[in-house]
């Protein structure tokens, strides 16, 4: 069986990276006792999948993590156990028993979406956004797993509002990996005469297309879609 | 100030290193405590989080009630340039706190070479950085750790020193401290109370006088009321002395990222180099009983997934064998792993060889330490070839084949057969591997050999000895690397520069903290990240205040000069010292004191030293 655990990666954590955050999420599940799975080999360590890596910097509202487990477990009290054990402002929000033939999270993981939380006046968030929007393409720095590379970014934007000093974005995980709210920033920065300065970017939630493929937040899809 | 912080952590790199708020850390709210303790590591968070006595005296003052003990640590680079820049006062990791806030600062010395990050770090705290310009509202600056044991460079600002073990000391230090502040006491009356202590120096209270050609002339109290000798402190039961079973668990990766288990104290080796061995006498163990509790604790409370046996000879403790045994039973269904560093070469291997295979193979060291057996008579490393041959066979054929050798250059009495010993020693190695049959070894050797320079260190034999100077160490090290250039062999080696800085300070008297604080104003800083030590700086320093290095690192002293530690009882006594010097000239070796004792001066201490009853 698997735990898909819905949990909060607080901005009070935004700095943890997905590495750090996975160790810090293993010695939790050492220190609950629930019983998890280990890996084989000389160095076995708690098996864990993430359903979208989220990157130093940016907080989480509920980011989603697999755990294989052993035997029967309920999700309240996997909740609960988890809950006693997870350090600082960590918080698991949920808990869903899966299949063991379920898909892979990351397999259904189809984009994410981001609120960046500026003091910038919104107006100027505004004509920028329309600005990029309405472009044929806009060139862009994206960092990918092979360094970086210039892109035509427009693609990767799904939606993007800009609500009261907020900017409300969508981003699609296409073939050629995802879009991270610091590259849409920059974009809004330079279409813009505003200085570049602090923000603070939140992804609400992790998307997966349903039936009908409508973009919904991944923890309520079902087996068959 | 906490919204100005999270700005400066959007720019820096590894902001997870100030955000405190780990597994564990302490929560008690800063305004609720009724004396506060910052315990400042001078080096970065992942060294500062790797070490295991911060851990202790943490543990043991946020258990003391009413105490609260907060940890900083020195910012990287460009964390202190945007702190100054912002002006954001160095804060505590917990409650993001001002240090000068604190009633109490403490540093642990534990290398020379972090020495300029302390007084960055007091300033950017917001306290004077020398203690004569501090006031009454500013924190006492105290310090301890193995560096303490000379703590003469440190005197200017450092307003109280803390040597020798520390379980006791920081308890007794800190609640005097406490009653001194429900009792209103003015600084200088609490530096007098703090001077009644047992194992602690308060510098102030002390003067010294020089003879003309710069050795110490006199070293007394300004009064009577002034202890004349601080005897070191020692935690004399370390069973029931307190451990850490739930120490802060860092969200990020650091240097030593697992439980460290210390299974003992002391080292009765008595190789003639070594500090701590002459430093953290007498050997003391903790029972096996107590390790696998303190063990189940550990891992109960961190969730680490690994375990270190901590001691400065693993290889000697006296039950080892079982201690592996038991631990790997206890917690193989956790899937906890055990390692066993600083292995000497004369340890029991095989056995604890077959436990650790079964769970990781790690990389084996062995520290021979010096290239002829002549030489390691020198330093009394009771460790001979065919010693060392044995081991690495068994270890290759039970399927190690990376290996690590530890050597050092500019021992007394040292020739160049001796630098070619080291090469021989290395090259026997490689035959070894070779001499396994193919089959029966496991590929790709990797020998590392990394030969350090002698850095002579108080309280140890070679305290009278002058180290190397620059330019001969950078021959010798050219020769070694011709010599080294073996297939499966790499060689490491140290910078000779800052082994001479490290030296002056080890030795050192009064006048380097002149050399320090003109070193601190320049703008050194993490002298010991070699990307960031500047020599050109020091000697500058040392020009400028007419100060010549030679006269700490490369001077051979008498031994009836007054040295600038001579005040400080640490157990081992100078006539042993002075001793085992002659006996070190005449390359004889003493015997490990567990055989006999060889009467060190901890005979003295009755009930303390189990060898000497």
């Amino acid at each position: 069986m698997r735990m898909m655990v819905i949990y909060v990666k607080p901005v009070s954590l935004r700095h943890i990276g997905h590495l750090d955050l996975m160790r810090t999420m293993q010695r939790a599940l050492r220190r609950s006792g629930l019983p998890v799975r280990y890996s084989r080999g000389f160095n076995p360590h708690i098996k864990l999948s993430f359903a979208s890596p989220l990157s130093v910097g940016i907080a989480g509202e509920r980011e989603i993590m697999d755990v294989p487990i052993d035997g029967e477990c309920g999700e309240e009290s996997f909740l609960e156990q988890l809950n006693r054990v997870l350090p600082g402002d960590l918080k698991a929000v949920g808990a869903r028993c899966i299949d063991d033939s379920f898909p892979t999270l990351m397999g259904l993981a189809a984009g994410s979406r981001y609120r960046i939380e500026t003091d910038h006046p919104a107006d100027a968030l505004k004509d920028a956004a329309k600005r990029l929007l309405s472009a044929e393409n806009y060139q862009a720095v994206r960092r990918t797993k092979s360094g970086e590379s210039v892109c035509d970014i427009l693609p990767y934007i799904h939606t993007l509002e800009i609500k009261d000093h907020a900017v409300s974005f969508t981003a699609l995980n296409l073939q050629s990996g995802s879009l991270r709210p610091s590259v849409v920033m920059d974009a809004l920065f330079a279409l813009s005469d505003i200085e570049p300065c602090g923000y603070t970017a939140i992804r609400e939630a992790i998307l997966a297309r349903d039936a009908q493929g409508d973009l919904v937040p991944l923890e309520v899809i079902s087996h068959d879609g | 100030m906490t919204d100005r912080i999270e700005r400066l952590l959007e720019r820096v790199e590894k902001p997870v290193r100030y955000i405190g708020g780990e597994l564990n850390a302490a929560v008690l709210p800063f305004a609720e405590a009724e004396i506060t303790f910052a315990f400042c590591f001078p080096d970065t968070y992942e060294v500062a989080m790797s070490h295991l006595g911060m851990k202790i005296l943490y543990g043991i003052l946020n258990a003391m009630p009413g105490v609260l003990c907060e940890r900083a640590c020195m910012p990287w680079v460009d964390m202190l340039t945007a702190m100054r820049e912002e002006q954001v006062e160095l804060f505590s990791l917990e409650s993001r706190t001002p240090l000068r806030r604190f009633d109490i600062v403490g540093f642990t010395l534990q290398y020379e070479m972090s020495y300029t990050n302390i007084l960055h770090m007091l300033a950017l705290g917001g306290i004077p950085v020398k203690a004569a310009d501090r006031g009454e509202e500013d924190a006492i600056v105290i310090a301890g750790g193995p560096c303490a044991s000379n703590p003469e460079p440190l005197h200017r600002f450092i307003d109280a020193f803390l040597i020798g073990d520390g379980e006791d000391a920081i308890a007794e230090v800190t609640s005097l401290l406490r009653d001194c502040k429900r009792e209103r006491l003015t600084r200088a009356q609490k530096l007098r109370k703090l001077a009644q202590v047992e194992g602690v120096y308060v510098p102030v209270l002390y003067a010294v006088e020089y003879h003309k050609d710069g050795t110490l002339q006199s070293f007394a109290p300004i009064d009577a009321s002034v202890p004349a000798v601080i005897r070191k402190r020692f935690t004399a039961d370390l069973e029931n002395a307190y451990y850490p079973t739930s120490p802060p668990v860092p969200y990020t990766q650091v240097i030593h990222d697992r439980i460290m288990l210390e299974i003992m104290r002391g080292c009765t080796r008595g190789c003639r180099f070594c500090h701590a061995g002459m430093f953290y006498r007498p050997v003391r163990e903790r029972s096996v009983e107590k390790l696998l509790a303190l063990a189940q604790e550990l891992v109960d409370s961190t969730g680490y997934e690994e375990i270190s046996l901590s001691s400065l000879s693993s290889g000697d403790y006296s039950r080892l064998q079982e201690l592996c045994e038991r631990l790997t039973e206890q917690f193989k269904d956790q899937h906890v792993s055990l390692s066993l560093p600083s292995l000497r070469i004369d340890s029991v291997l095989k056995g604890s060889l077959e436990q650790t295979q079964a769970v990781r193979k790690t990389s084996l060291t062995f520290a021979p330490e010096a290239g002829t057996q002549r030489l390691r008579d020198v330093i009394n490393k009771g460790v001979t070839q065919d010693d060392l041959t044995e081991k690495l066979r068994d270890a290759f054929e039970n399927g190690w084949n990376s290996v690590k050798l530890y050597f050092m250059m500019g021992l007394p009495t040292e020739t160049p057969e001796d630098i070619e010993g080291i090469a021989k020693l290395a090259k026997a190695a490689v035959d070894t591997y070779y001499a396994v049959p193919k089959g029966r070894r496991a590929k790709g050797l990797r020998i590392t050999v990394s030969v350090s320079v002698l850095v002579p260190k108080p309280f140890t034999p070679f305290q009278w000895c002058a180290q190397d100077t620059p330019e001969t160490v950078r021959d010798k090290q050219q020769t070694l690397r011709h010599l080294l250039n073996i297939r499966g062999v790499h060689y490491n080696w140290h910078d000779s520069l800052t082994s001479q800085l490290e030296a002056c300070f080890a030795l050192g008297d009064r006048r380097m903290a002149d050399v320090l604080y003109r070193a601190y104003e320049l703008g050194c800083k993490l002298d010991g990240w070699s990307e960031h030590f500047r020599y050109d700086l020091w000697m500058q320093a040392f020009r400028e205040l007419g100060i010549d290095p030679a006269f700490y690192a490369n001077r051979a002293r008498g031994t009836d000069e007054i040295l600038p530690w001579d005040f400080i009882d640490i157990g081992v006594t100078k006539a042993y010292l002075k001793a085992e010097w002659e006996r070190a000239q005449r390359a004889e070796t003493t015997p490990d004191c567990r055989e006999g004792c060889n009467f060190c001066g901890l005979q003295r201490m009755k009930g303390l030293c189990k060898g000497c009853e």
